[in-house]
């Protein structure tokens, strides 16, 4: 599992390097972000655009990750991919997680 | 018509095109396995198919055999084994590319699928105070297919569905 931590003043960003969040790895992904967060306590800005594949199992580590912040804690997503976004929008979770648009012009 | 034409013509009395990839494996059910299963069809339906069916595939074929994975239960350990899926139920899997989408089979040797799963779903209960961690898969398996039917036999499941090309096409029941 690779996650690249910025820390800047006010956020922290992490960035996921792995390709898949899938079955094999969302036990592990869960208790290392979930240990980052809440080692800094700061807003969490996570990127994911190198992720281009995820099921419910990261799904479910995704909210392991969002219940084990305290609720006025921001956790903004962003860079999501096709695939990772339908798994947010078909289980309605994009209702629940602050998810940043995607720039256009950067993928052009 | 001799046996062969009648083989090759399509619906509208065109010859079909009668190459098109399937992909058919057995393996075991343990997530790297199914991982490793996963990337090999990617490999194997990129560029015939859309991005947008192929992760509508993935998503779906995942959560079907890790849930094989994942209630798989004590199971005999025999020798020579990929480390960690020894004994785990052995999966078959099977799809087909057609006209209108991909068709899907699979058989494991694993526990049985609860009636509930089959049932219509809905999403699990979200509170802001208590979101829930799990209980997404067989929602999605159902959301993201069509004409899925399940039967056990002789310590066997059967699941088999279809992944449609386009969802707004998706038959009104």
């Amino acid at each position: 599992m690779q996650l690249d931590v910025t820390e800047e003043d006010a956020r922290i960003v992490v960035t996921v390097g792995d390709a898949r969040i899938d079955a094999a790895v969302a036990i592990a992904f869960k208790d290392k972000v979930r240990e980052i967060v809440l080692r800094k306590r700061k807003p969490v800005v996570m990127d994911m655009h190198n992720v281009d594949f995820m099921d419910s199992s990261g799904l479910g580590a995704m909210i392991a990750v969002r219940k084990a912040l305290p609720e006025a804690m921001p956790l903004t997503l962003r860079g999501l991919t096709p695939n990772v976004e339908r798994v947010f929008r078909l289980t309605r979770m994009d209702m629940v997680f602050d998810i940043s648009p995607n720039d256009n012009s950067e993928l052009q | 018509m001799t046996p062969t034409e009648w083989q090759n013509a399509s619906t509208e009395g065109e010859v079909a095109v009668g190459r098109r990839p399937m992909f058919h494996r057995v393996l075991r059910a343990h997530p790297a396995t199914v991982r490793d299963t996963l990337i090999a069809i990617r490999g194997r339906f990129h560029g015939q198919i859309s991005e947008d069916t192929l992760g509508r595939l993935e998503l779906v074929l995942a959560e079907v055999m890790n849930n094989v994975a994942k209630h798989a239960g004590p199971r005999p350990v025999s020798a020579g084994e990929v480390p960690g899926a020894e004994g785990a139920p052995l999966i078959h899997l099977c799809i087909v590319q057609h006209d209108t989408g991909l068709s899907c089979a699979i058989t494991d040797d694993g526990v049985s699928v609860p009636d509930d799963c089959l049932l219509p779903r809905d999403l699990p209960q979200a509170e802001t105070d208590n979101l829930p961690e799990g209980g997404f898969g067989w929602y999605l398996i159902q959301d993201l297919t069509q004409a899925l039917c399940y039967y056990r036999e002789h310590k066997r499941n059967f699941l088999a569905f279809c992944v449609p090309f386009t969802v707004s096409q998706r038959p009104l029941y």
